[in-house]
């Protein structure tokens, strides 16, 4: 037995007061998980309300939040120091939720169709939709539920699982888009959360948007990208010339050559940030990377998976594999672009690495500091796309002081920026609160869309990584300038 | 409908797993129905945990008689023929349904349903969903429910049944925050499933407390068999506050092994025959006596090991287990499991007949609540299709109850009032409910459990009463419910030790260590022992 303190959110609607933490002291053996302690806390106080059932991560009923990340309590094994909250979900007491409200959104199986379990195949494809216990994490977390009328993830599970039923008769496809298809931001926070590691975002939702547009229920924001693709290859407007037209194919770095990438740059960044690009490239050439710009590649095809447009696909993915095949690492500098690129390609002959991902690996120079506090936006296609989380903080640190604040979308992936413009804006005040609560003077982020669409909903300046880099070396270069007898550092 | 602030419907079912959600789809067929259920609906009882399978005879080769002749042979003779025959006859027509609603069930190399060998059993005849059966099945009839009228009540336990001339009426309930609330009804269904968390190493989840049991029999119907309780061969040992986390007999259906801690196949001292796949009963004993005799693992188990399968085998087919077992830190694939018996079954129950009438008019009951369908030992699998066949049977005759006035009259104001006083007494009391449980918990482990013996069974039902008598403490209206909870459980654990000091036999799942072990099940002179607020005994064959 060994003792561990928790801090247990508690809450009483009588009460009129807001939840607070309350910290207890219980004995647990090892392996104990959150749910034995809780088991132990109601013992001493048996006023504490939770809900919990089978104990064996089946019935989905002990879900909560354990150090802001939601689980079952009765599988995540609890530690000194835990602290338990209820999700983000309306909270009826203590650690219960209001659920039977969300679970009701789910849609049931409408029999009438065929009568007998269909053939082996679409079992299995139906099985790997079957498992969701509604525990109600993927709702809590689901950033377009908290601003629109969306069902949730595990609800478009759920119509993926019966519209591929030949058993089911409901119009699945249909029911989906009236139940918020568009809504969905594609920011993987669902997947993230699930127990039962279900990606609704890849699973369901794409298919869904796959299906309907089979079906002509593409959105026409949506559907103009997908032409804009076909005739120009780009997924936006040629209102300049595009960066990767105006580069060099080869830029060789100011010192000797530590390393060489081939640049994947993007849509966005070729033709709406390209002065971003253009800063990423010093940053590169400054760390003696050699910057290959390949002048043959396309969109990426993000916005096309994203929004269920698979029609041209497949010849963007074979242009873009010949145009960056010569080259061992492509680098990318989009969020987006680079979780496709990792995801959607299937096996590429080269590795694919993020901009952060490549300046940790090669390390820089030290730049100066900045006397600076910025906060960190997580592109979601980043943290949860890729994985890269800690790489663009230790960048950031290396130039200004870095405050957190909780990683959340801010409304401009999958399609919702273009299809659902409403539920974009309402995301990004979400997050002009979050950014002001920090206090921080500006805000960093690794991701062109996140960059542009944050930009709208802060008074803060919005700047990439490599963009603060850049800046602390222009101040280095300064202050050597300015003391010549100084050696640098 | 509503009278005298009570709310009244045709039928009322109480418990919402396999057999209650089946039983209220049924009566919906008949009139208006409420659902009572102590969980969120849905995610309650055992049946959403229930891992391995459904029995049904599908295909050519395989027959309902032998399907009985499983269930009878498994049951040690003491199930009741006219319910195994409804068992083995309905149980295809029930899994064909579920499969019209929607159930996706996994498909083998043939055509149709895949159906794997379970302990016991002649023909390969367990139907499966992985290794969630049960939550694939809940997930289907929760369905099929949101498109009926039910009336569904979550989160509000029956603590009460309401009698009125000697009838069933309907029950008390309290909600979340503790309101006591009444429900009345021209048929009751009882579908309340097992109560094992009696004992200190249980499957079941924490709705696992008997409460049918203790309902039925405090309102006058009569249990049957209490004593004949299935420990499950396989329970998990680690972590200590998960034991007896149950490991699906499905890993002993798709090859796993049982090893001792001397790396032996021990089985065939036991079933050299069936090994593995004996009946459970067997299985349970046989790891039981390698404990006891010193050849079991440090912790006390057995190794169970899966590591000659595939790992895409094992992902394929066992899919919860590896993911249960890996969140404690082994890998099934690399490692073997450690395991030890577990219990998890309550064969016994409210005496029914084929239509799920139990003793007291108006009162039904279906699934693991009710006795005689398994007699002394469940084979794996039929407690999934009991749920179905009986759940509808039970809702069927419980909706074909005449319509009768329904109202709160002096009798059940009086039941009422006892009921208020009761509560008063707990938030009067003195002893946490949870530290009572505890003790019960241990006391029936020790005394009334794998290997039995009358002094021991005596002393568990000594102290079981001591228990049943301390004056639970409720610290709040909410805390109500687990003060009736906990007396539940005192009652069912009277129950079994009353039953099993009854029976002066060794019968199935019942180990009595100073009795005549050696009579064969089929000649036995006993029948059910039962138990009533009126009479007590045990059957004997003339």
């Amino acid at each position: 037995m060994a003792a561990v303190t928790i801090r247990v959110s508690r809450f009483d609607p009588a009460s009129g007061e807001p939840a607070r933490l309350v910290p207890y002291t219980v004995e647990v053996r090892e392996g104990a998980r959150v749910l034995h302690a809780l088991h132990a806390v109601h013992e001493q106080d048996p006023t504490l309300a939770y809900r919990y059932c089978c104990g064996s991560g089946q019935c989905g009923s002990c879900a909560v939040r354990v150090n802001g990340r939601p689980g079952l309590a009765c599988m995540l094994p609890v530690a000194d120091g835990d602290v338990v909250e209820p999700l983000d979900l309306p909270v009826v007491r203590d650690l219960v939720v209001d659920l039977v409200p969300r679970l009701a959104r789910i849609a049931a199986f409408l029999p009438g169709g065929e009568q007998d379990l269909p053939d082996r195949e679409t079992v299995e494809a139906l099985k790997d939709l079957c498992h969701c216990i509604e525990c109600g994490s993927c709702i809590s977390v689901c950033p377009a539920v908290t601003v629109t009328d969306f069902a949730g993830p595990t609800a478009m599970r759920q119509l993926e699982r019966l519209r591929l039923d030949p058993r089911d008769t409901g119009d699945r496809t249909l029911l989906a888009t009236e139940e918020g298809l568009f809504c969905c931001t594609s920011c993987q926070a669902c997947a993230e959360v699930c127990p039962k590691e279900i990606r609704i975002p890849g699973k369901a939702i794409e298919r869904l948007r796959a299906e309907a547009n089979r079906r002509g229920m593409t959105l026409p924001r949506h559907a103009e990208v997908a032409a804009l693709v076909r005739k120009t290859g780009r997924s936006v407007d040629r209102t300049i010339t595009p960066l990767f037209e105006r580069v060099e194919s080869v830029l060789e770095p100011y010192g000797p050559v530590r390393g060489e990438v081939a640049f994947f740059i993007g849509c966005i960044y070729s033709m709406r940030l390209p002065e971003t690009a253009l800063d990423a490239i010093e940053v590169l050439r400054r760390n003696g990377i050699r910057v290959i710009v390949p002048k043959e590649q396309v969109c990426c095809g993000s916005p096309l998976i994203r929004t269920g447009q698979l029609a041209d696909l497949a010849r963007l993915q074979a242009t873009n594999r010949a145009a960056l095949a010569p080259y061992p690492i492509v680098m990318t500098m989009c969020a987006g672009c680079g979780s496709t690129l990792k995801h959607d390609y299937g096996n590429l002959p080269f590795r694919v690495m993020d901009f952060n991902e490549v300046l940790a690996e090669f390390g820089i120079e030290p730049p100066a500091r900045l006397p600076l506090t910025v906060t960190y936006h997580d592109p979601c296609h980043l943290l949860r796309g890729q994985g890269i989380s800690e790489q663009p903080r230790a960048l950031i640190r290396e130039v200004a002081d870095l405050v957190e604040m909780e990683a959340r979308c801010c409304g401009s992936g999958g399609g919702v920026k273009a299809g659902n413009p409403a539920e974009a804006e309402a995301l990004g005040e979400r997050r002009r609160e979050a950014i002001a609560a920090t206090g921080a003077e500006q805000v960093i982020t690794s991701c062109p869309f996140c960059e542009f669409h944050i930009r709208a909903h802060t008074d803060r300046p919005v700047r990439h990584v490599a963009s603060l880099l850049l800046e602390g070396y222009k101040k280095k270069d300064a202050e050597a300038a300015s003391a010549p007898d100084q050696p640098s550092g | 409908m509503v009278e005298n602030g009570a709310t009244a419907a045709h039928v009322l079912v109480i418990g919402s797993g396999g057999a209650g959600v089946r039983a209220a789809i049924e009566a919906a067929e008949h009139g208006s129905v409420v659902l009572l259920s102590k969980t969120i609906a849905g995610k309650g009882g055992c049946t959403p945990m229930a891992e391995g399978g459904y029995n049904a005879v599908l295909r050519e080769g395989d027959d309902p008689a032998l399907h009985a002749a499983d269930t009878l042979k498994g049951g040690a003779y003491l199930n009741d023929p006219a319910l195994v025959d409804a068992l083995v006859t309905e149980a295809p027509d029930r899994m064909r349904e579920l499969l019209a609603w929607g159930a996706v069930f996994d498909v083998g190399s043939e055509e149709g349903v895949a159906q794997r060998p379970f302990g016991g059993q002649q023909r390969p005849r367990t139907c499966y969903a992985g290794d969630r059966t049960g939550h694939e099945m809940m997930v289907t009839l929760m369905d099929r429910l949101a498109a009926t009228d039910v009336e569904v009540v979550h989160e509000c336990a029956a603590v009460e049944l309401l009698l009125e001339a000697g009838r069933c009426k309907g029950a008390a309930a309290l909600d979340s925050e503790g309101r006591l609330g009444v429900y009345l009804a021209d048929g009751v269904v009882l579908a309340t499933g097992g109560g094992t968390r009696v004992y200190d190493i249980s499957t079941n989840s924490s709705s696992g407390t008997g409460d049918g049991y203790a309902l039925g029999y405090r309102a006058g119907a009569e249990v049957i068999d209490m004593e004949m309780v299935q420990f499950h061969p396989t329970g998990a040992i680690q972590p200590y506050d998960a034991r007896g986390r149950l490991v699906t007999e499905a890993v002993r259906g798709e090859g796993g092994r049982l090893l001792n801690r001397l790396g032996e196949r021990f089985m065939s001292r036991y079933d050299p025959e069936r090994m593995e796949l004996s009946t459970r009963d067997v299985v349970a004993r046989a790891i039981a006596t390698e404990v006891l005799e010193g050849r079991g693992t440090e912790r006390g188990g057995v190794w169970l090991d899966v590591t000659h399968l595939s790992p895409g085998e094992i992902e394929r087919r066992l899919p919860i287990m590896l993911e249960q077992f890996l969140a404690f830190g082994v890998d099934i694939r690399t490692e073997p499991m450690e395991v030890a018996p577990t219990a998890h079954h309550i064969m016994g129950g409210l005496r029914i007949t084929p239509d799920c009438a139990t003793t007291l008019p108006g009162l039904y009951a279906a699934g693991e609540c009710s006795g005689g369908v398994h007699g002394a030992n469940r084979l794996g699998g039929n407690a999934l299709a009991e749920t179905q066949v009986f759940g509808r049977r039970a809702g069927r005759s419980a909706g074909l109850e005449p319509e009768r006035p329904k109202g709160v009259t002096p009798a059940i104001e009086r039941q009422l009032g006892a009921l208020r006083l009761r509560f008063d007494d707990y938030l009067d009391g003195e002893v946490p409910p949870p530290s009572v449980v505890r003790r019960l918990r241990q006391t029936m482990w020790q005394g009334a459990g794998i290997f039995r013996d009358e002094a021991g069974l005596a002393g568990a039902l000594a102290g079981v009463e001591l228990l049943k008598n301390q004056r639970l403490f409720a610290a709040t209206e909410r805390n109500l419910l687990e003060c009736c909870t906990a007396a539940n459980q005192c009652l069912l654990a009277s129950l079994i030790c009353r039953a099993a000091l009854l029976r002066p036999e060794c019968r199935g799942a019942h180990m009595r260590r100073d009795a005549d072990c050696s009579t064969p099940p089929n000649a036995s002179r006993y029948g059910h022992t039962f138990l009533s607020l009126t009479r007590e005994g045990i059957e004997e064959v003339a």
